[in-house]
């Protein structure tokens, strides 16, 4: 295959580039990679909402949020462990999910993209407004043990409960490409994702099948949101700047590619923890994660215009 | 088997069909008329695509009216559409099996169904690992085809299969037309009258959304307005 081929020197300079930050920083590659997992399994979900129902979905940061809030409420209510509270927590957001599919997206769908994005844009103002409402804009956080978990090797010594969210976003990857490729309702929402009226033709329920991939997405959030929780400080804002780095990973990734989320994930995650290791340099990290967006949609689009 | 009685039907207020009754049994039939006379608007309305302003379309007995599209094809009405409307990034293979895969009477027996699928057209079982999105015009309409065979219909609805495709395609298309109403009824929308001809029983000749003519096969090919106005003569 040609497309492997022209992969050939990308892999070499990848992995030229991972033995030298290795040399000169271990950590970095250790917390790119944790970071990795956190962005991918942040974005795997919105992800599948916008490669089948082909909407962006603007809350979804805000979707994150919530979660993280239900799941705190929970585990303070009935003294559960946050990755307990996981389960009703999941069972939350999939009434959550439907009810704003049913009510809102549904209806946008058939509009003008314009009126999506306000749509959505609109519903993580509330989302995050409500929570205000309920819970002020204090910052809570649950302090848990394992987190602070680490682990040495030789000189170096790291955190290791953040590579939960490379576990997770592994799990996630590969349970959204069995979904896709082994379930009923999987292998309905490809069809629909590619042709909505096809799909209809051959007896696919489009608007059964939307509902559910956007019900499943909110609850692959929510997920995230879980564990989320357990590693970071909740506020009613905390969701939104995930919104826009997940939407810019699946503009990079190129719309409907799973796996392709994956290793943007990663490129991007080991280039903020790069800056993050020079000195005087953290403030840099959110430019460098979108100049190289930027560059790589830029470079995309000269390359499509060209055939 | 498919009776439209008296539908009227249109676009936001613009009216299209006027008063347009059609019943299709066990037949083939062939719906004529130039651009614009509503022939595509027939077709949506019977699959549920748009909604009539009045009149009734039953299907076996059962109104169709206030159904969805994926309730039609259910009920095996299968639709072989202007544009085709294929899962691009996808096998032919995969394509036509979708064509079953939702369809409660066909799922069981899509192996033999894509057997039969492949005997009517050989060139997609060479193709079938081939993208949808990549074949040329002709072949995808012979997918769309094959697709809606693969839901075992009683009833296939084709509207213009003969659209853009080169006068060789054309003629098989409507040859396997021709092999297929014996075993199924068949509703075909057509500007491409002469072709056609050889695949139906009966006709109707559709303009500005009004039925103005109506006879058989043969009758339509002596019948001196239609000679005049879509065969040339």
């Amino acid at each position: 295959m040609a497309h492997s081929k022209k992969a050939i020197p990308w892999i070499i300079a990848g992995a030229v580039g991972v033995i030298g930050i290795f040399l000169w920083k271990p950590t970095v590659l250790v917390y790119g990679v944790q970071r990795a997992g956190l962005y991918a399994s942040i974005a795997l979900p919105m992800s599948l909402t916008s490669g089948i129902l082909h909407i962006v979905n603007l809350a979804h940061g805000e979707l994150l949020m919530v979660s993280a809030y239900i799941t705190y409420t929970l585990a303070l209510l009935l003294g559960l462990d946050p990755l307990l509270a996981l389960i009703p927590t999941m069972l939350v957001m999939a009434i959550v999910g439907f009810i704003l599919y049913e009510l809102t997206i549904r209806k946008a769908l058939k509009g003008p993209e314009l009126n999506q994005l306000i749509l959505t844009f609109g519903i993580g103002i509330a989302l995050s407004q409500i929570i205000t409402l309920i819970y002020t804009n204090q910052t809570r956080k649950l302090h848990l043990d394992y987190v602070s978990a680490s682990m040495t090797i030789g000189e170096t010594s790291f955190g290791i409960w953040d590579f939960t969210f490379v576990a997770l976003s592994i799990l996630m990857t590969i349970g959204i490409r069995m979904f896709l490729s082994r379930t009923k309702l999987g292998k309905a929402a490809v069809a629909v994702g590619q042709n909505p009226k096809g799909a209809s033709i051959v007896g696919i329920d489009v608007q059964k099948t939307y509902a559910m991939v956007f019900t499943i997405s909110v609850v692959l959030v929510g997920i995230a949101g879980s564990f989320f929780l357990t590693r970071q400080s909740l506020f009613p804002s905390v969701g939104s700047p995930f919104t826009m780095k997940s939407f810019s990973l699946i503009a990079m990734a190129g719309v409907g590619s799973i796996s392709g989320v994956l290793y943007c994930s990663l490129a991007l995650g080991i280039a903020e923890a790069i800056i993050n290791g020079i000195p005087h340099m953290s403030g840099w990290s959110d430019i460098v994660f979108f100049l190289i967006i930027i560059i790589t949609i830029a470079v995309r689009a000269k390359k499509t215009r060209k055939i | 088997m498919l009776k439209i009685d008296n539908l009227v039907c249109g676009y936001g207020r613009m009216q299209v069909l006027e008063n347009v009754s059609l019943e299709i049994g066990a037949e083939s039939v062939g719906l004529f008329g130039p651009n614009g006379a509503g022939k595509s608007t027939l077709i949506s309305a019977t699959m549920g695509m748009i909604k009539p302003w009045k009149g009734s379309i039953e299907f076996n007995g059962e109104s169709l009216l206030g159904k969805e599209t994926y309730q039609m094809a259910r009920l095996g009405i299968a639709l072989v559409p202007q544009e085709r409307e294929l899962f691009p990034g996808m096998s032919v293979e995969d394509n036509l099996m979708l064509g079953a895969a939702y369809i409660p009477h066909a799922q069981a027996k899509s192996e033999q169904q894509i057997e039969k699928v492949f005997t009517l057209f050989p060139i997609l079982k060479e193709r079938r690992k081939q993208y949808a999105g990549t074949m040329s015009g002709g072949q995808q309409r012979m997918v769309a085809i094959a697709r809606a065979l693969m839901s075992d219909p009683k009833l296939l609805i084709l509207d213009e299969p003969s659209l853009g495709l080169q006068p060789s395609i054309v003629a098989e298309v409507f040859d396997v037309l021709k092999e297929l109403k014996k075993t199924v009824s068949i509703l075909v929308t057509e500007q491409n009258v002469r072709e056609s001809l050889k695949a139906i029983d009966r006709g109707c000749v559709l303009e500005n959304g009004k039925i103005v003519l109506e006879d058989s096969a043969d009758g339509l090919k002596t019948n001196p307005y239609v000679l005049k106005s879509y065969l040339g003569l």
